[in-house]
């Protein structure tokens, strides 16, 4: 087999076995790798129901074709879960070295079941796994676990990704973090942590072989070049943060809890000022060109990565202006292995309700819009679960759920997961994309946002013809991450799914056609919706906060912009006829004929052939 | 023919002159042509003034440009093998050269297959066709109309009915070469300063160029009088680039998005090849007009007051 090792290892901690076994190779040609091949096997994994952080709540780790090839930007894995922020499919992406190793381990995935009886990190090599004590790591950061496991196994060459504490509190927006780098949204920290599995280290010797290496170097080469040309400029001339001044002065720079969709002191915390005032260095994924990461010096001399998500969420979400706050906060959230963007939104969530006198211990805490040592403080609770902080970890969703009254209103989440950085009300395409994706308010399963930052449509107004966009957008972005290929690569592509087919024919060996390769992206994303049917998903479930449904916006060049319940509606239905499902927005039977998505007589569906 | 009858008025004088629409295409009066005199020396100004670029064109391209929006027929007069650049006119040529304006005047009005006739001479950009729509409106029972203006009778624009041509000749012939000679011997209608401030309050209409300095004062009045301000905000890497957020650009009216690319590229030459390319934005970067619109094409119409923001095409974070 090429591209793929057609294995998989599967560990339950509950019994401290190993198992090794054969992949499908249908399942690897129809679901690709990454996303894809983990959400099919979460399918079959998963018992119907589980409790997200019980034991039988399988933790994939999937890899993917094009990891190991050289093609740049391609380092990735995915980690696959029912999420326990949202009840539904956790998809998250992480990348670099940890990414290498995983396909080298000669496994296309990792399936962690069970729950250790102690604290335990995996030491898996030369065909082995290895269970270690993992009492000494307690509390540690992902960092700092890195180091001690290297010491400890004497491997400095061995690829680690770990939870902080926030993971080992099972806080439901916990990351998994490997290099720096995490596994971000939806809590897959949490399921990790309530497996008491607090690291993984990885030593392989098996890389895979793809059957056409000229070939292959052939389009690496192209490819590589294109990355280094205008269509990438932004990510290696500043990074993401680039995008906060130009958000703000569109008016979708969500600000103060989604109260406003500019923030006065943007300019304070606008990438180009950052660059100027705190650039520290920059970095980049293993095997990358692009290399879009920055680090930034705060004003004790220690660096911090910022990315624009973390920028919004710590920064003008909770009307924070000062860059050294937003540095030290996102150092805390890594250091305690938390998701910055659901962190920001809870803590706006909570900043908002201390405001409006629904949350007392939230002004006690100093939790307060524009305040630092609150954010800064809390942030510390959240990871400790200490006082408020208990409940502030359970997210926004469920936090309001808790303190009920009108805080329902302000939590701005879609099926659990807090909203990122792109202001729905002057963005409506990214609206629909929000409202509709399974693992809830997400811009990377679908880049909706693309349509209306290119003008393709008015980005202030909804129609009918927007179903379509996300669903094309849903489907190419479910490829992607299933290849696994960088977004931020995506450009460079003249003709994305003849060029990509090509590739993966070239590193597979398996004749792909641009096609068929569209379709995979199909069915990967309707397998996803699947799994939430699965899980108890409810037409309401693809819904927006209520907020952006009865407030309009007040500042900016959006100015009196609003979306109405009729509009969403409107485009949620116009989305349900493009994706062929019927108009509750469940998958009907032709179209899991169609892809190949087969049902067994229990009604249950099964995705492998 | 009878002395002017200065305070006669053809169409009612009193109604206001915004009232008066001028639509393109939509002569005031059908039997109006338009002549202009292109023949002159241009000794003080060292070179043809026909020729003069103004706007990005000859001057008398200029002239014919706008003139033909409210006259079917336009005739140039100009001198014995004078060049002049291709344009949708009659020609009539001075059997001698340089004999000034008379004789440009009655070769003109010869030439013309009008009843009444628009006189200018080519290096008068100012025009202003809501007055000469006026003054066109006033020769229904006069001869001439000729405007008055700091003093001086102002024949080079001025309207004239095409019979009277065989006057001119026979002024010629006697060498009286000032045009004013001709206003004592037909019904002649004095328009007055206070008449013409209703329509142009600087006479700008009247102002016309003799030499290189009033040449150059003609080109800085023009761009002031035509220019649009557009503010150009930069984001990401034009602005670290440039190491400014914004800069505001002087535009001639009507521009598009390429000529405003154009300016920025003079103005902020380090954007040039990274940002801006030959043919408009590079690739990886796109265009929004005042936070709306999102926008590539070269041909976009850039109003007054707009914003331009030069930003990434990708908006991913």
């Amino acid at each position: 087999m090429h591209g793929f090792h057609g294995r998989l290892l599967h560990i339950d901690l509950s019994s401290g076995h190993s198992h090794w076994r054969d992949i499908e190779e249908t399942r690897l040609r129809r679901f690709l790798g990454g996303i894809g091949l983990g959400a099919s096997l979460l399918y079959d994994y998963a018992p119907a129901g589980v409790d997200p952080l019980a034991p039988d709540n399988p933790l994939i780790f999937a890899s993917a074709p094009l990891v190991g090839t050289g093609l740049t930007t391609t380092a990735k894995f995915a980690v696959v879960t029912k999420s326990p922020l949202t009840g539904f499919i956790a998809d998250s992406l992480s990348s670099s070295y940890f990414a290498l190793e995983l396909k080298r381990l000669g496994i296309d995935a990792l399936i962690v079941t069970g729950q250790a009886t102690d604290w335990t990190y995996l030491f898996i090599h030369d065909g082995k796994v290895e269970f270690h004590s993992a009492g000494q790591l307690r509390g540690k950061s992902p960092l700092e676990c890195e180091s001690l496991i290297r010491a400890e196994l004497n491997r400095s060459s061995a690829r680690i990704a770990a939870i902080g504490k926030a993971g080992e509190n099972q806080v439901r927006f916990a990351t998994i973090s490997n290099e720096g780098r995490h596994a971000g949204r939806g809590g897959v920290g949490a399921v990790m942590g309530a497996k008491h599995l607090k690291a993984m280290a990885l030593c392989g010797d098996r890389p895979a072989v793809v059957a056409d290496p000229a070939g292959v170097a052939s389009i690496a080469a192209t490819l590589r070049a294109r990355s280094l040309g205008s269509l990438t400029d932004k990510y290696r001339s500043i990074g993401t943060v680039a995008n906060l001044s130009v958000f703000n002065r569109l008016g979708v720079l969500p600000t103060r809890n989604f109260q406003q969709s500019t923030f006065d002191e943007a300019e304070s915390l606008s990438g180009e000022t950052l660059t100027e005032n705190n650039f520290s260095r920059r970095n980049g994924c293993a095997a990358c060109t692009i290399r879009c990461e920055r680090l930034f010096k705060a004003l004790d001399g220690g660096e911090q990565r910022l990315e624009y998500e973390t920028l919004f969420a710590l920064g003008p979400l909770c009307g924070i202006h000062e860059p050294d706050v937003v540095l030290r906060a996102a150092r805390l959230c890594d250091h305690y292995g938390l998701d910055t963007i659901s962190a920001g939104g809870t803590l706006a969530w909570a900043m908002e309700c201390g405001e409006k006198g629904l949350l007392p211990e939230a002004q006690k805490l100093g939790l307060r819009f524009g305040e630092s040592e609150g954010i800064l403080a809390a942030i510390e609770a959240i990871a400790e679960r200490a006082g408020i902080g208990d409940l502030l970890a359970e997210g926004s969703r469920r936090a309001a759920s808790a303190i009920g009254g009108e805080s329902m209103r302000w939590a701005m989440h879609v099926k659990g997961l807090e909203l990122p950085g792109y202001e729905p009300r002057s963005l409506k395409t990214m609206a629909l994309g929000l409202a509709v994706s399974p693992r809830g308010a997400c811009h990377n399963r679908s880049g909706a946002y693309e349509a209306d930052f290119s003008g393709q449509v008015d980005r202030f107004t909804a129609d009918a013809g927007r179903g379509a966009l996300v669903r094309d957008s849903e489907d190419f972005a479910a490829v992607l991450d299933s290849l696994i290929v960088c977004k931020f690569l995506r450009k460079c592509f003249d003709d994305f799914y003849g060029e990509a087919a090509e590739l993966l024919s070239k590193v597979t060996g398996w004749d792909y056609s641009s096609e068929e390769l569209k379709r995979a992206g199909e069915r990967i994303h309707n397998l996803k919706k699947l799994f939430n049917q699965r899980e108890g998903w409810r037409k309401e479930d693809d819904w927006l906060p209520e907020r952006l449904l009865s407030e309009t916006l007040s500042t900016g060049v959006g100015a009196g912009v609003g979306l109405t319940t009729a509009e969403l509606r409107g485009m949620i239905q116009s989305y349900y006829r493009a994706r062929g499902w019927d108009n509750r927005g469940w998958v009907p039977q032709a179209k899991l004929n169609e892809l190949g998505l087969t049902t067994v007589p229990s009604s249950e569906f099964r995705v492998s052939g | 023919m009878n002395r002017p009858t200065a305070s006669k008025t053809c169409l009612d004088s009193a109604i206001a002159p915004n009232l008066r629409l001028i639509m393109k295409n939509d002569p005031p009066d059908a039997d109006a042509g338009a002549v202009i005199l292109a023949g002159g020396k241009s000794s003080r100004m060292g070179r043809p003034k026909a020729l003069l670029p103004f706007d990005g064109e000859p001057l008398i391209a200029h002239l014919v440009r706008k003139l033909e929006s409210i006259f079917p027929e336009i005739v140039v007069v100009a001198a014995p093998e004078q060049e002049l650049p291709t344009l949708p006119v009659k020609i009539a040529r001075d059997d001698v050269a340089y004999q000034g304006p008379v004789s440009g005047i009655y070769h003109g009005l010869q030439t013309s297959t009008k009843e009444n006739c628009f006189v200018t001479s080519c290096d008068a950009p100012f025009l202003n066709l809501t007055f000469v729509s006026h003054l066109l409106a006033q020769i229904c029972d006069v001869d001439v109309v000729v405007p008055f203006w700091e003093e001086r009778f102002q024949p080079l624009h001025a309207v004239y009915r095409t019979q009277v041509a065989p006057l001119l000749k026979d002024q010629l012939e006697r060498g009286e070469l000032r045009p004013i000679f001709l206003f004592d011997k037909v019904r002649t209608r004095k328009v007055e300063e206070d008449e013409i401030r209703r329509f142009d309050p600087e006479g700008m209409s009247m102002l016309n160029m003799n030499s290189p300095e009033e040449y150059e004062a003609a080109l800085r009045l023009w761009r002031a009088k035509n220019s649009i301000p557009v503010c150009v905000e930069l984001f990401g890497v034009p602005r670290m680039l440039a190491k400014t957020k914004s800069v505001t650009l002087e535009l001639a009216a009507g521009a598009t998005l390429a000529q405003v690319l154009s300016a920025l590229a003079e103005k902020l030459p380090m954007l040039a090849g990274r940002v801006i390319g030959a043919s408009g934005l590079i690739s990886g970067y796109t265009c929004n007009i005042n936070g709306l619109d999102f926008v590539r094409t070269p041909n976009a119409k850039i109003k007054s007051g707009d914003k331009i923001f030069i930003l990434s095409a990708d908006a991913g974070g």
